[in-house]
């Protein structure tokens, strides 16, 4: 049993607060991605979990152990570091066993252990080689082996697969997905790439400015973002925002958008009209909206700008007043820039958006 | 084609950027090397060629050695090849005129020796004189005058004791002997040479070949410095010094590198605190000990504030070497402990963080980190600093004479400039230049043997 919880956490460097009161539980054996920009302190927390820097205040447990103070070395964790940091004199096969050797682990574990994690990783035949003699997708393997090889019930990765060429990239997120079900390690892995995030976690806490913005599981992520920064920050093409204007019309509440008329799902209609004459910002994501030929209700006239097929979708870049959204399409729907159509805005997928917080104002699906 | 391709065009940078440092390389670095190996093992004054005859290009009659006795047999003023030089043994000759003894005008030359001036000009000119008499019984009683400046020259008159001349023209002549002596073969020559190579002695008609004006190659110099009786002492002694000082420099270089490295508190501080001594010559660093062990220095003021001592003790004296090799061993190590401590903390600046955050985290301990991460990464590092430092203990020189006077503790630079400079031979003391460079060299090629060597076992 190892859960990790992260308590009030919070880290300075001099006047910088890179880790804002933070507090995440990570639950035994869970794969949790911290996900941020760059800059937002989600590597800070990592190190303070990893005791590489020490919170300034709060507390981090390992299953039932206070570590906040606790050295690296006697966290019970492993990690992998976004240079590999694989130490150049020795041979992959001292590499793996390090970690085992610097606990005074016995020599036949050490090899039985070594060679297990070169297997998982299919390194095997590598072990003699020296760092220096091997490509970066190798080194990461080692990287990645040398952590497995502590077997330990933590394991932390900062941004493993940021220094990658795109395709390896892809064929290791894969491959860390499959063997990180295997070990079963409590696994916490930081990342700026959503991509990677939404694939790969099997929860996503989304940080940005020293602040954890949402933690949930990556479609609950996607589809309902807690504010505009994380429906903006997650999604390719990330989520649409508009600006609209709420009135009351006669016994209902409409928000006007261009000149067209969207009324909020029944649910929301009181938290909605709590906004009455004031300014509202309205978020969805591209594949959420239909395109029309015809105007039907709920639906917003729109100028196309930008047609661009992509195989499986056409992507469109439409203007509503001031406002640019990206609409996704199916291919066989004729569409030419300049043309006029319009979109069609389910009222269950729309987040309404309180434009001063940037919060969600309620949910969207049930 | 490389020519015919224009996207293949030569780039002549590089050659631009090489030219200069070959020059350079070949100005400053291997000519004065070539130069100082060859004073060790050439002698440009070994041999004095002997000629038929006293001139430049008489025929060679054989050699002597630099050292070699001569008889004097003879002496002759001779035309001076080039430019006066002071050193020059030489003798003037003066153009006379004057009635001859069979009343006929003569015009010619005599040397000094015949002629007694009687009056100059201002300038100091010679204008007239007398034909100096010879004394004494059977004495020739004329002076022969020649049509050269030169003894074997055509006789065009003669003069009678005190005759008046005047005096036309002077000209200075070098003054060559006709010498016999013993070759190196043990053949005995006779020929002549000029007088600046030969030192007469007191009767002048015995003297020495004091330098010769050929050269030959020679191990001689190399003996005289390995029977040289300050040789065995001072290469023992700065082996000795090696031996000590180098293990202990290391050790306390790594630790200050450890400390610069480890971002205490006023890390930076401990940078500068450490380095201080590079900024130091050798010389006041051993100045500075001297001033400390001196027997009014500061250790015995400070043994004698504790009450330690009833009287102050000799610490540098012929009677203490030990103390001596022990103050300079620590006035060596404080002075060149920095340069050693400042290649490790560039050493270790280079080794990523994450590569000892990866150890900590693997738990590793900080000796173990040091043991097995730091130290085998410092490895070129280490190198570098033990190359240098070695080369440098070959050449402790400065603190060594502050401390010692260079003459009860030794070492093989002091013995370079003892030759150079006391014993003013400037070959021996080449000599022991070329020697320190060889050790110099060997042990770095030794140190890099070593390290290629244990990588290839570790590679394997």
């Amino acid at each position: 049993m190892a859960e990790i919880r992260i308590e009030n956490v919070t880290k300075v460097f001099g006047d910088f607060v890179a880790v804002d009161d933070a507090s995440i539980t990570v639950r035994d054996q869970e794969f949790l991605v911290l996900l941020g920009p760059s800059g937002c302190g989600k590597t800070t927390l990592l190190r303070a979990v990893a005791g590489l820097g020490m919170a300034d205040a709060g507390r981090i447990m390992i299953g039932d152990r206070d570590v906040t103070y606790a050295r690296p070395g006697d966290r019970n964790i492993s990690m992998v570091f976004q240079s590999y940091a694989i130490f150049p004199h020795m041979t992959v096969r001292e590499n793996i066993g390090f970690g085992l050797k610097m606990n005074n682990a016995s020599q036949g574990e050490i090899t039985s252990n070594v060679e297990e994690a070169a297997e998982l990783l299919h390194i095997g035949d590598l072990l003699d080689r020296r760092p220096n003699e091997m490509s970066g997708g190798q080194r990461q393997r080692v990287a990645v082996a040398r952590a497995l090889a502590m077997k330990a019930e933590v394991l932390l990765m900062d941004e493993p697969l940021s220094n990658l060429d795109a395709l390896l990239r892809l064929e290791m997120r894969a491959e860390l997905k499959r063997l990180l079900r295997e070990v079963k390690a409590t696994t916490i892995y930081v990342t700026h790439d959503q991509i990677e995030a939404l694939s790969m976690g099997d929860r996503i806490a989304v940080m940005k400015d020293g602040l954890i913005q949402q933690v949930d599981e990556p479609s609950t992520v996607y589809a309902e973002p807690k504010n505009q920064f994380v429906g903006s920050f997650i999604g390719n093409p990330p989520m649409n925002f508009l600006r609209g204007k709420v009135h009351m019309a006669s016994d209902s509440v409409a928000v006007a958008i261009g000149g067209s008329e969207i009324v909020p799902s029944p649910e929301l209609r009181d938290a909605v009209s709590s906004f009455d004459g004031r300014a509202i910002t309205l978020g969805i994501r591209a594949e959420n909206m239909g395109a029309l030929n015809a105007q039907e209700a709920n639906t917003v006239r729109v100028q196309v700008d930008v047609v661009e097929p992509l195989g499986a979708q056409n992507l469109l870049t439409v203007r509503v007043g001031d406002d640019t959204l990206k609409v996704s399409t199916h291919p066989t729907f004729p569409v030419s820039p300049g043309d006029e159509l319009w979109l069609k805005f389910p009222a269950d997928q729309i987040r309404w958006i309180d434009p001063d917080s940037g919060e969600v104002i309620a949910g969207g699906t049930s | 084609m490389s020519t015919s391709n224009p996207s293949r065009r030569r780039s002549f940078t590089p050659y631009f950027l090489i030219a200069p440092t070959l020059v350079f390389l070949a100005a400053f670095f291997a000519w004065p090397m070539v130069q100082g190996l060859i004073l060790a093992v050439h002698d440009d004054e070994a041999l004095l060629p002997l000629v038929a005859v006293a001139s430049v290009e008489g025929d060679r009659t054989g050699e002597l050695s630099q050292g070699a006795a001569v008889e004097i047999l003879g002496q002759q003023g001779n035309t001076v090849e080039g430019e006066l030089t002071s050193d020059l043994l030489t003798e003037q000759w003066f153009r006379v005129t004057a009635v001859g003894t069979d009343g006929a005008a003569v015009d010619g030359w005599a040397p000094e020796t015949r002629i007694r001036v009687r009056d100059e000009a201002n300038d100091g000119t010679p204008l007239a004189g007398t034909v100096r008499p010879r004394l004494g019984e059977g004495a020739e009683p004329l002076t022969d005058v020649l049509a050269e400046p030169n003894e074997r020259a055509e006789v065009t008159g003669s003069l009678d004791d005190r005759a008046e001349v005047e005096i036309t023209q002077v000209t200075v002549l070098e003054v060559w002997f006709n010498v016999r002596g013993e070759s190196n073969d043990g053949a005995t020559i006779e020929g002549w040479a000029p007088s600046r190579f030969i030192t007469t002695f007191e009767s002048g008609e015995e003297g020495r070949v004091d330098r010769g004006s050929d050269g030959e190659f020679t191990l001689r110099f190399v003996e005289r410095m390995f029977n040289d009786r300050f040789f065995s002492p001072a290469l023992r002694t700065t082996l000795l010094l090696m031996a000590i000082i180098l293990p202990l420099q290391f050790l306390l270089a790594i630790g200050m590198a450890l400390i610069v490295h480890s971002r205490l508190k006023g890390g930076s501080g401990w940078l500068y605190i450490f380095s201080l001594p590079m900024g130091m010559s050798d010389l006041a660093v051993g100045i500075l000990f001297f001033a400390i062990f001196t027997s009014n220095g500061l250790l015995n003021s400070i043994l004698d504030l504790f009450g330690l001592i009833e009287e102050p003790q000799v610490f540098l004296s012929a009677d203490t070497r030990g103390w001596i090799i022990g103050a300079i061993v620590l006035a060596e190590l404080w002075r060149a402990t920095s340069i050693v401590m400042v290649i490790i903390v560039s050493g270790l600046q280079a080794i990523p963080d994450e590569t000892l955050e990866a150890a900590e985290l693997f738990g590793a301990t900080y000796w173990k980190r040091v043991r097995y991460i730091m130290l085998p990464l410092l490895k070129p590092s280490l190198l570098v600093a033990l190359i240098l430092r070695t080369i440098l203990a070959f050449q402790v020189f400065a603190v060594v004479i502050a401390l010692s006077g260079g003459e009860i503790v030794t070492v093989l630079a002091n013995e370079t400039f003892r030759q150079y400079f006391s014993l003013r031979n400037n070959n021996v003391a080449s000599a022991y230049a070329v020697f320190i460079l060889l050790l110099s060299l060997a042990s770095s090629v030794f140190y890099l043997r070593i390290v290629r060597t244990q990588d290839e076992l570790a590679s394997r």
